[in-house]
């Protein structure tokens, strides 16, 4: 027979503790049942305050890297990056630089399909692919034929391709991935740029492009970060 | 399936976990460091870690704990790693702010924060309990603790919210 102790232990540590043994002893001890209910209503409202929404989690807190200032440096990245690719300029890449536009590449090849699709993904669908990102693509850019969240060295990243004008352009909105500079994307038949962003960083790439420093800007420029 | 078909589809699949999966991988590695910053590093560095030995996962009904076994080690590594300083305990509350509030429920707002300050040895095994759903038994396995070390933190967790949020104390039997 349990006594009001045991029961008191049991269920101060396992609110829903139940069963036989347990049924019977709240049957005897009114005081006891309380308790064992207040406890399960105490773990109720446990459970939502730890329910916390993932997106206030991701949010990066106040000055830690949002705000004007930060949406004026990275507009200034986009535009010198045009000059720098337009010139032809080569810019220094150093080891970790080189693999982050290697894996942009192999990204991109390993899913070849993704650049010939032609009808506009619904805008709920890119929502869903954007959302979690705390992002959006302010319209206007072109449509968007291709948006997915796919795997890309280990994290889920967004992808997207929209039809511009000057040619189908594929974005990976890399959030993992922190780079101090521009690094410029040249090889198997693409040309790109990945950005350094509010969060991580952004690869634009596409194939045939005419000015791809220009429609790299575009793009960029295009994504709402929500800072 | 050909080689190509089987790599695809082994990334479809961890995405599918990792989709599924992330929010509550988030939520509890916030509440382990109670720094949001922290969790979302810490989340990702597990994720890199899952995927390079997903091949280890023999049964995705398992992937959850096997997912927050990556998280709790990855959180160590990073407390070893970046020797994290003890914080101030009302900074942390003011600087977490934005993830404690609950509009409109005061309540809810003041457990939050009362789970905020509790210590971690206390706020871990409820974590796990309340949110994540695991049996006594079971957090014991995954923290390395005796079930009667489990019972008797969680007993204290609880009287200690009880007592942060000024409620009656528990009734002499």
């Amino acid at each position: 027979m349990m006594n009001c102790l045991d029961f008191r232990r049991q269920v101060g540590a396992e609110p829903a503790a139940g069963g036989p043994e347990f049924d019977a002893h709240r049957r005897e001890c009114a005081a006891c049942a309380r308790h064992q209910d207040e406890l399960r209503a105490l773990d109720g409202l446990i459970a939502r305050a730890l329910a916390v929404d993932p997106a206030r989690i991701r949010r990066p807190a106040a000055g830690a890297g949002g705000g004007p200032a930060t949406r004026r440096r990275y507009f200034a990245i986009a535009a010198s990056i045009v000059v720098g690719l337009s010139v032809g300029l080569v810019l220094l890449v150093s080891a970790p630089r080189a693999s982050i536009a290697r894996e942009v590449v192999d990204h991109v090849v390993h899913e070849p399909g993704t650049m010939n699709l032609l009808v506009p993904v619904a805008a709920g669908a890119l929502a869903g692919v954007l959302d979690p990102e705390g992002t959006r693509l302010r319209p206007g850019i072109g449509d968007v034929t291709f948006a997915a969240r796919c795997v890309h060295q280990g994290h889920v990243v967004p992808h997207l391709v929209v039809r511009m004008p000057e040619g189908a352009v594929t974005v990976l909105l890399l959030r993992h991935r922190e780079i101090d500079e521009p690094v410029q994307i040249a090889e198997q038949g693409l040309e790109g740029v990945v950005f350094p962003a509010p969060r991580g960083s952004i690869a634009i790439v596409g194939q045939g492009l005419k000015d791809p420093a220009r429609v790299a800007q575009k793009v960029f420029e295009a994504v709402d970060w929500g800072v | 399936m050909n080689r190509e078909d089987g790599e695809t589809d082994r990334r479809r699949r961890f995405g599918v976990l990792c989709e599924s999966l992330r929010p509550d991988l988030l939520r509890f590695a916030f509440w382990l460091g109670r720094d949001r910053q922290l969790a979302e590093d810490v989340v990702q560095e597990a994720m890199l870690r899952a995927w390079k030995s997903f091949d280890a996962l023999e049964d995705e009904e398992r992937a959850k704990p096997w997912f927050l076994t990556i998280v709790r080690r990855e959180f160590a590594r990073s407390f070893e790693r970046k020797r994290l300083p003890l914080a101030d305990l009302d900074l942390l509350v003011t600087t977490e702010a934005e993830v404690l509030a609950a509009e409109d429920d005061e309540q809810l707002a003041a457990m939050r924060q009362a789970l905020f300050r509790l210590d971690d040895e206390y706020r871990e095994p409820l974590v796990l309990q309340v949110m994540m759903g695991y049996s006594t038994k079971e957090i014991a396995a995954m923290m390395g603790l005796q079930q009667g070390a489990v019972l008797t933190r969680l007993f204290r967790a609880r009287a200690r919210l009880r007592q942060e949020l000024g409620l009656a104390p528990e009734p002499a039997p």
